[in-house]
């Protein structure tokens, strides 16, 4: 005992010396005696209320301790293991590769896809063939590609401007060309503001997520290319789809998003409706008036992708909204790609000054990437100014499709789901590929919605996407020999959310003639009944 | 907009800059105080100053002892928008060039410095230790301000968000739900935006027009109404540009490189129209594509339009459910947005840190995936060669180490590294000495060496091609455009040099012989004469296209990057010994400077900007960074000379003692700015601390 207490002695008198050194340095402190009041009558007032403000302290201590990157280490989940344990299972793990290798008919695609040699345009130099061939797989619509003026101005752009901007829009990469263009593009198609991306595709994956948070609602079309369900799988937001171009089901949908919020009676959040002018997937065209109607009277927001339709339709190319002559102002965020529709580079959103600005600061592409080169910029300005004034484009795009569809709607076997004025004619098989695997044929009278939470439509077409593909690849194969470059419409299979029909993608172009157009598609419709018919 | 008169030397160019450092920032602005209300005034003299007579703005007390109308000033009167060379300091070379020597650039694009001395090859040492990333700590007191700052700033906003939305409920009407629509930006969201970034809005998204090279012109802008809007007054300003990604100095307009550019615009036109697999692939995209992975010493790459895409594209075509992204904290957006798409895990590692990353390896690899415990399929981890906000380089001796133990699979972004670092430029693997091919990924992007713009992702050549039919760029994504495509292969060829084929390359280190390509398939890497890294075979190149010999010799590349890492060590060391807190490796071309208080960001960018040969920088805060450490970023080029260094180093160390900057080293240790110019090639050859 004697011992114990001579060796607890010291360290009581160590811990009452700094006990009261403690409390000489804190009634130092200013203000140090109105705390000390405060404590003492709050203890003698309420003893019970002196613990929970303990326990409240060491609360608040142990939640500022914890690190924010933590990890299940405390979770019921965690095994713990030795470190002997460790190496073990570490030696024990084999990944799979990185990348398995690709099957035949990939590697056979991808050799065969063609390379252009020298300029692209009409009637191109092909390095695989090493001849030229008329040209209905690029998109080169309007006909710009190769114009001789637009390559002068890039040039003078080059001289003055080099080529990259080497910087952000943020920090030194905004050029006069691009507020130029950016003018130009709201001024075109009438709305206040726009703003450029660098890239096309990147452009409407970056404007969902700028705008639409989790907890806001997407209405989405089921048929959306990939950079869409992209944007709408980043913004985390609640998505409902409807049916692929029908904008009855959008209306089902749309009403039934307003019975669940008044049933929870949640606070109003931003609603959008994301859809397509011209699908990417077929060239089906949405019925823009009618749409414009539901998102007015539903009061959502419209996110409407013009990457294919904007340069391509309407009187002087200005898109949907010249086509059906709907102000452009109605629509919140019109996207459109100044690489197809302008053939320059890039993509760019048009809608009111707030919600450009806006994107500003929070599109992730425009704010993270370095703008677009100043001469792909004046580029793009160029054409807006030959669409402007040469309105003969559009015409003989217009002839040309007309053209096309003429030729190819009397071909049997194909069926083609683009709409008629569409500058993309996608073609289908119609030939059912395997009996086991005929469509479904959906009786008029009995329709039942979809489930509106599901990507995938309630009456799913079926088809057996190698066999089609297959035979598709032998179409475009025997045109090319025949001619006429035409490609399939090519799909990172397992990569989207639905997969989409394979179909065979003519591009026209209003460089071609109509004679040229009517030669060329009478070749791939040859090319069509040749391969089909030795299937046969 | 001057604060002081801007003086034109009596003495002609030469003692431009000497002069400069006398009398620059004088005595009596030595407080931040008077120097903000000169600036004001300054502000509002040059609002009114459009009269169309060219008055200098000079104050009687200082002589303007301009005699010959040659005389270089910069008044801004002078910058007359026809006149292609703006008549300004930066417009003359601090040496004047003498006869034997040619300069075959432009001087504000590309600057002219014939001293051989001021050049540097690096590369690391092999056995020397590597240092990670170690935050330099301020004095208390700035870490104190610096919070205090932020609170005050957050507080005045919510305040004035209160009184605004009762008493000026239309500047709010976005903010709020009407008519049934709910508000676009809820003011939560956009209160950073809304409250504090827009009291900074000047040093951001200023527009520029010409050459984003060694200099740059400004299109002066002010803000009447707070900085709601920005007017532009109509002048340009050409500045020092020391923040634009031009680490090697190819943007530019006139050259090698520009004329291959144009030829290729002739022959080929702009657009390749579509997508690499539908009908957009040229014969340039080949040829790139050649280039690339010999560049990067890889066995093929894949090009893609945009740099950002390139991640955001590809990253999901690599890993998916139940595989593992292990990711660098700081790692850029465009990972991270890609990673997201992907549906993989992420776990994230302590920025550049190997002992976090080791533990963490070991506990994801022994626990599995999360609740399953399944043995995750893959695990790949995703560094950045070089950090863009940090300039740290990643410590990829150790990640090497690493991946022979736990097998994880290795992407790393050299958006900022490639070109940029290496005694060959071929990157963050080139600088360590260590096989490129050992790296799984190797992805880049080509806004910032080579001056394009677009990504590229390099390695194995079954990897790729999965890449290119699973990736989403190659499917919808634009093709590369024409002139991109011909500024690439044209920079990147006079970076390696050219080789006619006859001439064997036998003095080159050869390490990896690309292996031959005729059996894959493919058919066209036929030639196995490139030894990685060296130069590159004029075969491979298209037939029309002619360098100049300075580029096809590979010489002027080679300066370049001498002269890149001269101009990145002496920047680094040089804010170093002024007393600065910098970040990052001394061979990286970007040098962040703390400033830690967020209200000197807009004092340091003006007083740069408003000097009188100015200087346009970048100034970055949260969220890019972590709150405390708003910086400066400073991006070095290869076409800054070594006196464009110096005058940035005289202009920070100014700055510096004004705003109470210099936290780093102790003042016993530092050099003064004299002795710092003066010492140049000793400081830069100083051994690593």
């Amino acid at each position: 005992m004697d011992t114990a207490s001579s060796t607890i002695q010291p360290v009581i008198a160590y811990i009452a010396y700094t006990l009261s050194t403690l409390e000489r340095g804190f009634y130092k402190l200013p203000g140090s005696g109105v705390i000390e009041r405060y404590v003492r009558s709050s203890h003698q007032n309420d003893p019970g209320r002196t613990f929970l403000e303990l326990v409240l302290i060491v609360f608040v201590i142990r939640t500022l301790l914890q690190s924010r990157t933590r990890a299940d280490k405390d979770g019921q989940h965690f095994i713990e293991f030795t470190p002997k344990e460790i190496d073990e299972l570490v030696e024990e793990w084999t990944p799979e590769p990185l990348a398995s290798p690709l099957d035949e008919r990939d590697l056979s695609d991808l050799a065969a896809v063609p390379i252009i040699a020298g300029s692209n345009g009409p009637r191109p130099k092909l390095v695989n063939t090493g001849k030229s061939a008329y040209n209905l797989a690029s998109l080169n619509f309007s006909g710009l590609a190769g114009n001789e003026h637009i390559k002068q101005r890039a040039i003078e752009t080059l001289r003055q401007y080099g080529v990259g901007s080497c910087g952000p829009p943020g920090f030194y990469g905004t050029v006069d060309v691009h507020m130029d263009l950016e003018r130009d593009i709201a001024d075109f198609l009438g709305t206040e503001a726009a703003i450029l991306y660098a890239q096309g595709f990147a452009t409407i994956s970056s404007v969902i997520p700028s705008f639409c948070k989790r907890g806001d609602i997407i209405v989405a079309d089921r048929g959306v290319t990939l950079s869409i369900q992209k944007g709408i799988e980043i913004s985390r937001s609640t998505v409902r789809w409807f049916d692929h171009n029908d904008l009855q089901s959008l209306e089902e949908v749309l009403m039934s998003v307003e019975k669940e919020r008044k049933k929870k009676r949640g606070p109003l959040t931003r609603r959008f409706i994301v859809t397509e002018g011209i699908f990417e997937r077929d060239g089906a065209m949405v019925d823009l008036p009618k749409l414009i109607e539901l998102k007015e009277k539903y009061k959502y927001r419209l996110v409407l992708d013009e990457t294919f339709s904007f340069g391509t339709v309407g009187r002087t190319g200005r898109g949907l909204t010249e086509l059906y002559n709907v102000s452009a102002s109605k629509i919140d965020m019109l996207v459109g790609s100044v690489a197809i529709g302008l053939c320059a580079a890039g993509g760019f959103c048009a809608g009111s000054q707030i919600v450009v600005d806006h994107q500003r600061i929070n599109g992730p592409a425009f704010v993270f990437s370095a703008s677009m080169p100043p001469l792909l910029a004046v580029s793009g300005s160029e054409g807006i100014n030959i669409l402007r004034s040469s309105p003969s484009i559009l015409d003989t795009l217009q002839q040309n499709v007309q053209a096309a569809r003429s030729i190819l709607d009397r071909v049997e076997s194909i069926t083609i789901p683009s709409h008629p004025a569409s500058p993309i004619i996608h073609i289908h098989l119609r030939t059912p590929t395997s009996t086991s695997l005929a469509v479904p044929l959906v009786k008029p009278g009995s329709h039942k919605p979809s489930n509106p939470l599901s990507p995938l439509p309630r009456d799913r077409p079926r088809f057996d996407i190698d066999i089609e593909e297959k035979i598709l690849q032998d179409i475009v194969e025997e045109a090319l020999a025949q001619g006429v470059l035409i490609t399939k419409a090519k799909r990172p299979r397992g990569m989207e959310i639905s997969e989409a029909r394979p179909s065979i993608r003519l591009a026209m172009t209003s460089a071609l003639t109509r004679k040229e157009t009517e030669k060329a598609v009478g070749i791939v419709k040859a090319a069509i009944v040749k391969v089909l018919a030795r299937r046969r | 907009m001057a604060i002081r008169s801007r003086t034109p030397s009596s003495g002609g160019s030469q003692s431009m800059f000497k002069k400069r450092s006398t009398q620059s920032l004088s005595p009596t602005m030595a407080s931040a105080a008077s120097y903000l209300s000169a600036v004001s005034q300054a502000d509002a003299r040059a609002r009114t100053a459009r009269s169309p007579t060219p008055t200098p703005t000079a104050t009687p007390a200082l002589s303007f002892a301009s005699t010959t109308s040659s005389e270089p000033t910069t008044d801004i009167d002078e910058l007359d928008e026809d006149d292609e060379k703006f008549i300004s300091p930066l417009s003359v070379p601090f040496r004047p060039p003498t006869s034997e020597q040619v300069f075959n650039t432009v001087h504000t694009e590309f600057g002219h410095c014939a001293s051989e001395e001021f050049r540097l090859t690096s590369a690391h040492k092999p056995g020397a230790p590597i240092h990670g990333h170690v935050d330099k700590d301020p004095p208390y007191y700035i870490l104190l301000s610096t919070y205090i700052s932020y609170l005050v700033l957050i507080c005045l906003g919510h305040m004035r968000d209160f009184l605004g939305k009762r008493f000026h409920p239309k500047a709010y009407r976005h903010l709020m739900p009407h008519d049934g629509y709910a508000s676009l930006n809820s003011d939560f969201d956009s209160f950073y935006t809304r409250r504090l970034k827009v009291r900074m809005d000047e040093c951001f998204a200023q527009p520029v027009t010409g050459v984003a090279g060694r200099t740059i012109v400004l299109l002066d802008r002010v803000s009447l109404d707070y900085n709601r809007t920005q007017v532009p007054t109509g002048n340009k300003t050409r500045a020092l540009n020391i923040s634009s990604y031009n680490y090697l100095g190819f943007a530019q307009a006139r050259g090698g490189c520009a004329d291959v550019v144009e030829e290729a615009i002739k022959r080929y036109g702009i657009s390749t129209c579509g997508s690499r697999l539908e009908g957009g692939t040229s014969e340039l995209h080949t040829v790139a594509e050649e280039l690339v992975a010999r560049f990067v010493g890889a066995e093929d790459a894949l090009i893609s339009s945009m740099g950002f895409a390139t991640n955001s594209t590809i990253i999901p075509a690599l890993v998916g459910k139940g595989c593992l992204v292990i990711s660098d904290e700081l790692n850029h957006s465009s990972i991270r947005f890609g990673v997201r798409q992907s549906g993989a895990h992420v776990r994230m590692f302590r920025h550049n840190d190997m002992r976090s990353l080791e533990s963490l390896l070991r506990e994801v690899i022994s626990q599995g995936q999360p609740k399953t415990h399944r043995p995750w399929k893959k695990i790949m981890l995703i560094v950045e060669g070089l950090y863009s906000m940090e300039g740290t380089m990643v410590n990829l001796p150790a990640i090497m180490n690493l991946k022979e133990s736990y097998k994880f699979y290795l992407f790393v972004d050299e958006a900022h590294s490639i070109g940029a670092i290496g005694p060959n430029g071929r990157g963050i693997a080139d600088y360590f000495g260590i096989d490129p091919r050992s790296i799984d990924i190797l992805m880049g992007t080509f806004t910032k060496s080579f001056g394009a713009a677009g990504g590229y992702i390099a390695g194995k050549k079954d990897v790729i091609d999965r890449l290119r039919v699973k990736g989403y760029s190659g499917t919808y994504a634009e093709a590369m455009s024409i002139p991109l495509l011909s500024q690439v292969i044209a920079s990147m060829a006079s970076i390696m040099g050219v080789t006619t084929p006859t001439v064997s390359s036998s003095n080159s280190s050869s390490t990896i012989a690309i292996r031959s390509h005729a059996a894959n398939g493919n058919g066209h890497l036929t030639d196995d004469e490139y030894h990685h890294p060296g130069p590159v075979s004029s075969k491979i190149l298209p037939s029309w296209m002619t360098l100049p010999p300075e580029l096809s010799s590979g010489e002027e590349g080679r300066t370049r990057l001498r002269r890149l890492a001269f101009n990145s060590f002496y920047l680094h060391r040089g804010l170093d010994k002024l007393g600065f807190i910098t970040y990052g490796h001394p061979a990286s071309p970007i040098v962040p400077l703390i400033l830690f208080n967020p209200g000197k960001m807009m004092m340091f960018h003006r007083m740069m900007k408003d000097r009188e040969v100015p200087i346009v920088v970048v100034v970055v805060a949260y969220p890019a960074t972590p709150l405390i450490t708003t910086r400066v970023r400073f991006c070095v080029s290869a076409s800054h000379t070594k006196e464009d260094i110096d005058c940035v180093l005289r202009a920070c160390d100014e700055i510096g003692d004004i705003m109470d900057l210099k936290h780093g080293l102790a003042p016993a240790d530092r050099w003064s700015i004299d002795e710092i110019c003066d010492r140049a090639v000793e400081l830069v050859s100083l051994p690593e601390a």
